[in-house]
C-alpha cells in the first residue's frame, strides 16, 4: 500500500509539471490557433539558462538557496523575454496563413532553437539541483520528499493565479474573448495582437518553470525535454484542447499511470504503453475528456 | 489552409508537374550520365557518389512525404521513424532470412504501409492537429521499440554488415551502379506519384485540401482519401529506408528520430509543397547544405549550423514562399522566356 501510495505521490509530482507544460501549449493553441511543437525546446533553453546562471553565480554568492532562487527568476526574465521574442518575430507574420502553415513554423523552431542550444551549450549532460534540498525522510513507512512536495505545491499555486487571471480578471476576459473569435474580439476593441503576444509569453514562463523543476530527475541535456513534451501533449489530446481544466487533470492522470506502469509492469517499455494509451484516448474520446467535439459552419 | 492552398493552385498552372511523366525519364536519364561517365573515366570522388545516392533515395522519401503534405494537407512527425522501420526490415530480411533484395525492398515498403494504415485509422478520423500529436508519439515509440528489441536491431550498436544488393546475380558494389539503380526507383516511384496524382483519387485529394467541406459534399470520403495518402506515402518511406540500409550497410536507432522527420518536412516545404520536381530539388537541397557549409570559414566552427539553417530556411520560405523555391525559378524562368520573346 505505501509502495503504491509512494507511486501516486511521484506520478502527481510529475503529472503537475506535465499539466503546467501542457497547458501552456492549450493557451497557445486557443489564443492564436497554433500547435506550439517548439514549447519543449522553449523550455530546455530556458533550463540550460537557469543552469548557466546558478552554475556561474555559485562562484559568486556561494552554493546556497539565495543564488537558486535568483538563477530561477532570471531564467523566467529570459523565457518572457524569448516568448515574447518568438511571438514578434516568427508568429506575427504569419498571422494570416495558413493553419498548417503556422504549425510548420514551430517545427522550424524546433531547428533553430535545438541548434543554437547544442551550439552554444554542447551535448554534455548536467545534473541540476533540487529546488529543495532538505533530504528525505520516513513517517512510518511513507518516504516524504520534501522536493515533491514544492513542486505540487508551487504548480498549484502557479495554475490557481493562471485560473483566478482568466476567469476573474479584464484580462482573463480578453484572453477567452480572443480564443472564441479573433476577429469579432478585435472590432469590441480587444487588443488581440497584445493578447497573443501575452499568451505566448505566459507558455513559455510555464513550458520554463516545468523544465526547471524536472531538471532534478532528467538532468540539463539538449534533449531533456524530448519525453515531458509528447507526455504533455499526451496531457493536453487526453483532456482536450478546448478547455484549460483538461490538460490539468490530463497531466495528473499521466504522471500518475506512468509512474505506475513504470513501477508494476515495465519501466522500460512505459512510454510505449503510455503511447499505446494515447491511441485508446483517441479511439474512444477524440474530443477529450473535458472537450466539446467542435462543428465548423461553412 | 486557406492562404496556402490559393498559392498552390495559382502555381500549379504554371508548375512542371503539368508537364508528361516522359520528362522525369528524360531528366532521370540525364542525371544518369554522371554515374555512367563516372564509371568510365572517374572524374568525382567517391564521396561525391555517395552525396548523389543520398540525394535520390531522400527524394524518394520527401515525394511520399510531399503526398501526404502536399495533397492531403496532413502533417507527420513520424515519417523518419517509418523510414528507419524500412531499413530494419529489409537489413532483418536480407541477413536472416536470406530474401532476395527485390523482395525485401518490397517489404520494406508494404510493412510499414500496413503500420500506417492501422495508426490512420485511428487518428485521421479526427483534426489536422491530432495527426501529428499521434505521428509524434510513434516517432518516439518505434524508436525506442528499435533500442529495446535487440533479437530484430541489435540495439544501440546497430545492424552492421547488411548485404550488398544484387539482383539476378548482378552486385551493386560500386556506388555508380547503385546510384543507376536507386536513380531507376525513383523514376519509376515518380511516375507512379504523377499518375496517382491525376487519377481519380489524387483529383480527390486536391479538392479535399482545397476544401473539406465542399468535397464533403460532392461525395467525397475525407476518411478514406486521408487513409490512402497516409499509407501511400509510409509505403514510398519505406522504400526509402530499404535503400538507405543497403547503401551504408550500417543503420543505428539515432538516425531514425524526430530530427530525420523535420528534415524531410523541410525538404518538401522549402522544395515545393505539391510538386514532384519540388520533393526532389528539396531534398537536394537539405543534402548538398551540409557540404556547402563545410567550406564557409566562418560559419563552420558552429556545430550544427546545419540543422539551424534548415530551420531558417524553412520558416522563411514558408512565409514568403509558400509555394516553395521550385515555383520561384519556374516564374523566373517563364519571366525571362517571356522577354526574350517580346525583344524578338
Amino acid at each position: 500500500m505505501t509502495t503504491f501510495l509512494q507511486n501516486v505521490i511521484a506520478g502527481i509530482e510529475t503529472g503537475s509539471l506535465y499539466a503546467l507544460a501542457a497547458l501552456g501549449v492549450v493557451l497557445i493553441y486557443r489564443v492564436s490557433s497554433v500547435t506550439n511543437f517548439a514549447q519543449g525546446e522553449m523550455a530546455m533553453l530556458s533550463s540550460f539558462v537557469a543552469y548557466t546562471l546558478w552554475k556561474n553565480l555559485s562562484f559568486i554568492m556561494g552554493g546556497g538557496d539565495l543564488t537558486y532562487i535568483v538563477a530561477f527568476i532570471g531564467a523566467l526574465i529570459f523565457a518572457m523575454l524569448f516568448g515574447y521574442l518568438v511571438e514578434r518575430i516568427f508568429i506575427r507574420p504569419a498571422l494570416r496563413g495558413s493553419l498548417v502553415g503556422k504549425m510548420i513554423i514551430t517545427l522550424g523552431l524546433i531547428m533553430i532553437v535545438n541548434g543554437t542550444a547544442r551550439a552554444i551549450f554542447g551535448t554534455d549532460t548536467h545534473a541540476m539541483r533540487r529546488a529543495i534540498t532538505r533530504p528525505s525522510f520516513y513517517i512510518g513507512n511513507l518516504l516524504i520528499r520534501p522536493n515533491a512536495y514544492f513542486i505540487i505545491f508551487l504548480t498549484l499555486i502557479i495554475m490557481f493565479i493562471l485560473f483566478y487571471l482568466i476567469r476573474n480578471t479584464i484580462f482573463g476576459v480578453a484572453i477567452r474573448a480572443t480564443a472564441e473569435n479573433e476577429t469579432t474580439a478585435r472590432l469590441m476593441g480587444i487588443p488581440t495582437k497584445k493578447i497573443s503576444s501575452a499568451s505566448w509569453i505566459i507558455a513559455t514562463v510555464l513550458g520554463a518553470i516545468a523544465g526547471i523543476l524536472i531538471a532534478p530527475a532528467t538532468n540539463v541535456h539538449t534533449n531533456m525535454m524530448a519525453d515531458v513534451h509528447l507526455k504533455s501533449f499526451i496531457a493536453a489530446v487526453l483532456g482536450g484542447f478546448t478547455s484549460f481544466v483538461g490538460p490539468v487533470i490530463g497531466g495528473l492522470i499521466i504522471g500518475i499511470m506512468d509512474n505506475l506502469v513504470g513501477y508494476y509492469i515495465s519501466s522500460k517499455w512505459r512510454t510505449v504503453i503510455v503511447y499505446g494509451f494515447l491511441i485508446l484516448i483517441l479511439v474512444i474520446k477524440p474530443a477529450g475528456l473535458f472537450g466539446k467535439v467542435t462543428r465548423k459552419k461553412v | 489552409m486557406a492562404g496556402l492552398n490559393s498559392d498552390i493552385k495559382t502555381a500549379s498552372k504554371s508548375s512542371i508537374l503539368k508537364r508528361r511523366p516522359g520528362s522525369y525519364v528524360i531528366v532521370g536519364m540525364i542525371f544518369l550520365l554522371i554515374p555512367i561517365i563516372n564509371l568510365i573515366n572517374p572524374i568525382f570522388a567517391h564521396s561525391t557518389m555517395t552525396l548523389l545516392n543520398r540525394v535520390v533515395i531522400f527524394s524518394i522519401a520527401a515525394l511520399g512525404f510531399n503526398i501526404l503534405l502536399g495533397y492531403s494537407g496532413q502533417v507527420s512527425l513520424g515519417h523518419g521513424a517509418f523510414m528507419g522501420l524500412g531499413a530494419y526490415i529489409s537489413a532483418y530480411l536480407t541477413m536472416r532470412l536470406e530474401l532476395p533484395f527485390l523482395l525485401a525492398l518490397f517489404l520494406a515498403g508494404v510493412i510499414p504501409m500496413i503500420l500506417g494504415i492501422g495508426l490512420g485509422l485511428v487518428a485521421l478520423r479526427l483534426e489536422r492537429l491530432y495527426l501529428a500529436i499521434a505521428t509524434l508519439g510513434l516517432g518516439v515509440t518505434i524508436q525506442h521499440v528499435f533500442l529495446e528489441w535487440t533479437e530484430f536491431t541489435n540495439g544501440h550498436a546497430g545492424l552492421r554488415r547488411i548485404p550488398i544488393p544484387s539482383i539476378l546475380g548482378f552486385s551493386f558494389r560500386q556506388r555508380e551502379y547503385y546510384l543507376i539503380m536507386s536513380t531507376i526507383i525513383l523514376v519509376c516511384l515518380a511516375i507512379f506519384a504523377y499518375n496517382f496524382i491525376h487519377s481519380k483519387t489524387g483529383r480527390a485529394l486536391v479538392a479535399m485540401r482545397d476544401s473539406e467541406h465542399a468535397s464533403q459534399a460532392m461525395g467525397i470520403s475525407l476518411f478514406r482519401y486521408k487513409l490512402i495518402a497516409f499509407s501511400l506515402s509510409t509505403f514510398y518511406v519505406g522504400i526509402a529506408g530499404s535503400l538507405y540500409a543497403h547503401l551504408f550497410r550500417y543503420i543505428e536507432p539515432g538516425t531514425w528520430g524526430a530530427e530525420l522527420s523535420l528534415d524531410l518536412l523541410a525538404m518538401v516545404v522549402i522544395g515545393g509543397i505539391a510538386s514532384i520536381g519540388g520533393s526532389i530539388v528539396g531534398a537536394a537541397f537539405i543534402q548538398v547544405l551540409p557540404r556547402v557549409m563545410q567550406n564557409v570559414p566562418l560559419l563552420r566552427g558552429i556545430s550544427n549550423i546545419n540543422f539551424i539553417l534548415t530551420g531558417i530556411a524553412l520558416i522563411l520560405v514558408i512565409i514568403y514562399f509558400p509555394q516553395g523555391i521550385i515555383r520561384q525559378f519556374v516564374k523566373l524562368w517563364n519571366k525571362l522566356t517571356y522577354k526574350k520573346s517580346v525583344s524578338k
